[in-house]
């Protein structure tokens, strides 16, 4: 456990951080944004829009205003939890998060169970087998899938799974032949499960293996590799050796002293991957036309469409903030040896 | 000792790992095995069921079919009561008032309804849709209404000669970017004494109105006056084409932003807003249609289920046309997918539709159990005309006749159709689109653009500039050196990017040197649409122009009458005037001869390079009956509504 005058003040360090590093990334947003167009008003106003609809959006964002000024008030708007109007659709930018974000954590959570599973157990595999033909085929494996691209995952997933074998449908969310269910969480198959309504439930597992599976397949690399060299650092080192030495049992000195060890760094790894994860997936939200916040996010970046990207770079800022975070505190847990905030990788 | 306790591990180890193994996978296989008997057994059950309901509904589509698209029906199939679509673009909005891209519009006017729509494939005969009757005054500035009775929207709110006022000035308050379509003729205002605002509309009881709201609504000098509940009459003259008739004026009405829209339901969420758009009805929507909006999960699929509650439901079949049907199919769901995801469902039969691009013709031809056709080349001129537009302003010396001669002759215009379109686009001569009324005459005995690299190089030698022949010869070495003209395309559409790269390669084979730049789509279209005062980056690219309403005029008026970027912000007194001959006209041989005059001078001018047409093709899975294609049509691009599609396999 980690005391509580330990922990108070490292999160009062970290969150007064988080508030530097989320300012820093709304300005730079801003700044790249208002370079790239400085009056977008024609653009958010959609081709041929009146002058006084465009007139309205100018007012709307005061895009009449020198940067400076439109950046108060995007500043104004956001410390008091309001995004604003989306330009473009005319619906409130918090509400579409609202809708995109649970989407987003759904693929991202179930696709994060199958990268842990299939990158600790083949990591682990990999280590305890070090340079025998299992060991190779591991590694040649997730160096394979880790080194392509997600969009020729998701195509080729999609031609053998969905088109020459039609097990898994090729996009979507759930079926729209089910009745709708309602909202409670807004992440799909749990409110489905919640409302214990089957047939939407399988509809939702139905639609999220293919998308979270290539997402997994083509992210367990990193965690397999980090896996295989702690293990293998772990195995190596004198506690092990000593505990065989005092003849502990192999399948303690495994557990106890080895995947524990072991896991200290790959935790680190997950955590980070999960984070970055959140904002990863728009490749894969876009093949497979999943509504999730990386496709609202890439529909903004198009249209240069800043105060809906601004809130997305934040929350896409604060999952890895909070990622990092969590990876530190797991780190202390983990190993009592390593005070919070002194945690890090290693890679082999 | 360690020896012996720690060399038996690894095997034990090794055992242990390989029967895990074994188990995981059973355990894996199980419960796959599990899962897909439970999600096949769902699947099954709930199509027997699905199929059972049919029946009712089919017999009232039999007078509208006759006239459909063909395609094969399986002999032992089962009539299926719902349909899915897939196709590339989500709705921007389902506020008829706001809607502007081709999805919306699909959506739209399934759920909602206007006054007319078009005579089956005709785009220049109507019929009655909301209106029972109509007549147009002799000088073509009165339209006349009457509507059909016992009209409800989907959720029993009354529909009336009220409605329909306070509808059309909904669109023109709220003035979203469309509402150019109607406010060519009508507006909020009379210029005078009379004007309809935001809060007049959210006032009037429109079921039961008071006299002064009758007053109101009544008062002759308007743009839409109510004659009494039934009857609406619309006065042209105010609009900004001036105080004259309109030949497309009955294909402005078609559009959304002239469907009937309930002030019931509007005014309980928001009402109307001047100059702004109402963020509940951009996806909530009720209409008077045979359809009603189930659901629409953003980014993933609209769904649209019959609307149980529709008017027409109790009409004869003699009183039926193929617009106002009640619908066949119980359910339709269109998603949103690329086409390569389209593609791969078509051929796994999770869908029936697409809508794909005509490049990837061979490639759905040769799916089993699909019908693939080319359609006629105006359902390609209603989807979009391609052309390379010369912003003068931008570079002066595109001001040269000889410099814009030199680039029409530059361009290998067959080699564009025959790459990047496999063959399947035509070659035009604008602004009137080809396979529209009018095109034939406006272009006979005129010849489309000749690819002529010999001329182009003299023709740019002529303007002062070094020119280059194709055997290498260097004309007027002296002159001077045509400075790299930026030009743009649509980074979205893969058919522009290979166009732009044959354009740019054949101009600099002149001596022409081209910077290719491209724009995501959204940005590409507003950029193109905007004043040529505005923005002076991109001097030439490729224009695309997509119809607004079917109707020749509305193409002939954006290239002639804007000053945008996309049609060479072209301005030229004569042809304005022609173009108002064509558009106030209402004998044909004076729109002909005025469009006849628009298309020479247009064409020896060399103001646009008119380049191409792709063709659209219709794809759908074997069974899939009953579709009725109008060059007008917003599902798939090539028909209007989904009421008489029925799907048996």
């Amino acid at each position: 456990m980690i005391p509580l005058r330990d922990f108070l003040p490292y999160l009062g360090k970290r969150v007064l951080g988080a508030i530097g590093v989320l300012i820093g990334a709304m300005l730079l947003v801003f700044i790249i944004s208002y370079i790239l167009n400085p009056n977008p008003a024609h653009l958010w106003a959609g081709a041929r829009a009146s002058k006084s609809t465009i007139a309205a959006v100018v007012a709307r964002y005061h895009l009449d205003q020198p940067w400076y000024v439109q950046l108060y008030y995007f500043l104004q708007s956001y410390a008091t939890g309001n995004f604003g109007i989306d330009p473009q659709t005319g619906r409130s930018i918090l509400s579409e998060m609202e809708f995109y974000f649970p989407n987003t954590l759904e693929l991202v959570l179930v696709s994060m169970v199958m990268i842990v599973a299939l990158g600790v157990a083949s990591g682990y595999i990999a280590g305890m087998r070090f340079g025998t033909k299992v060991d190779h085929a591991i590694r040649i494996f997730y160096l394979a899938t880790w080194s392509s691209p997600y969009y020729l995952g998701g195509f080729l997933a999609i031609l053998v799974f969905s088109s020459y074998i039609p097990l898994f449908p090729s996009g979507g969310m759930f079926s729209q032949t089910i009745s709708p269910i309602n909202h409670i969480t807004g992440i799909y198959i749990l409110d489905a499960l919640l409302q214990l309504n089957g047939p939407a439930f399988l509809s939702g597992i139905d639609h999220v293996i293919m998308p979270a599976a290539v997402l997994a397949l083509l992210d367990f690399g990193l965690v397999a590799r980090i896996m295989r060299s702690s293990i293998l650092n772990a195995r190596w080192s004198t506690h092990v050796k000593a505990a065989r030495a005092k003849g502990t049992p192999e399948g303690e000195v495994r557990r106890n002293h080895i995947l524990r060890n072991a896991l200290i760094d790959t935790n680190t790894i997950i955590a980070v991957t999960f984070g970055f994860m959140l904002s990863g997936t728009i490749v894969i939200e876009e093949i497979f036309s999943w509504p999730g916040i990386g496709y609202f996010t890439y529909q903004a970046i198009v249209s240069i469409n800043y105060p809906v990207l601004i809130p997305c770079v934040l929350l896409f800022t604060l999952g890895v903030i909070a990622a990092n975070f969590i990876a530190d505190v797991f780190y202390s847990l983990l190993d009592p040896r390593i005070a919070l905030g002194e945690g890090g990788g290693s890679e082999g | 000792m360690f020896l012996v306790v720690l060399k038996p591990l690894p095997k034990r180890a090794v055992s242990r790992t390989i029967l895990g193994v074994v188990l995981i996978v059973i355990i894996l296989v199980a419960s796959a095995g599990i899962y897909y008997g439970f999600v096949y057994s769902a699947g099954t059950s709930s199509t027997t069921s699905q199929g059972s309901t049919t029946s009712s509904s089919s017999s009232t589509s039999s007078s509208s079919s006759s006239s459909s698209l063909t395609t094969t029906t399986s002999k032992t199939g089962s009539t299926r009561t719902s349909i899915q679509v897939d196709e590339l673009t989500e709705p921007d909005t389902l506020d008829p008032a706001v809607t502007y891209e081709t999805s919306g519009w699909e959506v739209v006017e399934q759920i909602y309804q206007g006054l007319l729509t078009y005579n089956g494939s005709s785009y220049t005969s109507y019929l009655g849709v909301l209106a029972d009757s109509w007549a147009i005054s002799p000088d073509g500035m009165n339209y006349t209404f009457e509507l059909r009775p016992n009209v409800a929207f989907s959720n029993g709110d009354p529909f009336n000669a009220y409605v329909m006022w306070y509808s059309i000035y909904r669109t023109l308050v709220m003035d979203q970017a469309p509402s150019w379509i109607l406010s060519q003729n009508l507006v909020a205002g009379n210029g005078l004494d009379f004007n309809v605002t935001d809060s007049m509309l959210n006032s009037i009881d429109y079921a039961h109105p008071s006299s002064a709201d009758l007053s109101v609504m009544s008062n002759p000098d308007q743009s839409v006056v109510v004659l009494n509940a039934s009857a609406i009459q619309f006065n042209l003259g105010y609009g900004y084409n001036g105080a004259a008739p309109y030949s497309g004026f009955l294909a402005t009405l078609l559009t959304p932003m002239a469907a009937a829209v309930d002030p019931m339901f509007v005014g309980s969420h928001g009402g109307v807003v001047n100059e702004t758009a109402n963020d509940f009805l951009t996806t909530n929507a009720v209409g008077t249609g045979f359809y009603q909006l189930q659901a629409w999960v953003l980014g993933q699929s609209v769904s649209l289920v019959k609307n149980p509650n529709y008017w027409a439901n109790s009409l004869p079949a003699s009183q039926l046309n193929n617009a106002i049907a009640p619908a066949i199919l119980n359910t339709v769901v269109i998603n949103y997918k690329d086409s390569a995801t389209s593609i791969a469902d078509l051929r796994s039969g999770t869908v029936q539709m697409i809508g794909v691009p005509v490049t990837y013709y061979n490639v759905t031809a040769g799916i089993p159990g699909v019908t693939t056709s080319i359609l006629p080349i105006v359902y390609g001129s209603s989807e979009d005309v391609h052309y390379v537009y010369m912003d003068p302003q931008a570079l002066p010396i595109l001001n040269n006749l000889d410099v814009r001669m030199a680039i029409a002759n530059a361009i290998d215009y067959q080699d564009i159709i025959r790459i990047v379109f496999n063959g399947h686009a035509q070659q035009w001569i604008g602004p009137v689109p080809p396979g529209f009324q009018y095109y034939n005459e406006s272009t006979a005995g005129m010849t489309p653009y000749q690819y002529n690299q010999t001329q182009a190089a003299i023709s740019l030698s002529e303007a002062g500039f070094v020119s280059h022949l194709p055997n290498g010869t260097t004309l007027n070495p002296g002159g001077e050196q045509f400075p790299t003209v930026p030009f743009l395309y649509d980074s979205d559409n893969p058919t522009d990017q290979g166009a732009a790269e044959i354009i740019s390669s054949n101009l600099e084979s002149i001596g022409i040197p081209v910077s290719l730049q491209s724009l995501p789509f959204r940005q590409y279209a507003t950029l193109i649409d905007s004043s040529s005062d505005e923005n002076t980056t991109f001097a030439m690219g490729l224009g695309y122009y997509s119809e607004d309403y079917t109707a020749a005029i509305d193409y002939v008026s954006y290239f002639t009458s804007t000053d945008q970027i996309g049609s060479s912000a072209y301005v030229d007194s004569l042809v304005l005037n022609y173009t108002t001959q064509a558009a106030t006209a209402v004998d044909s041989s004076t729109i002909i001869q005025a469009f006849r005059n628009i298309t020479q001078r247009m064409y020896q001018n060399y103001t646009d390079i008119w380049l191409y047409v792709p063709e659209l093709m219709a794809v759908t899975a074997n069974g899939v009956t009953g579709i009725i294609p109008s060059p007008a049509g917003s599902g798939m691009g090539y028909f209007l509504y989904y009421n008489t599609i029925s799907y048996s396999s």
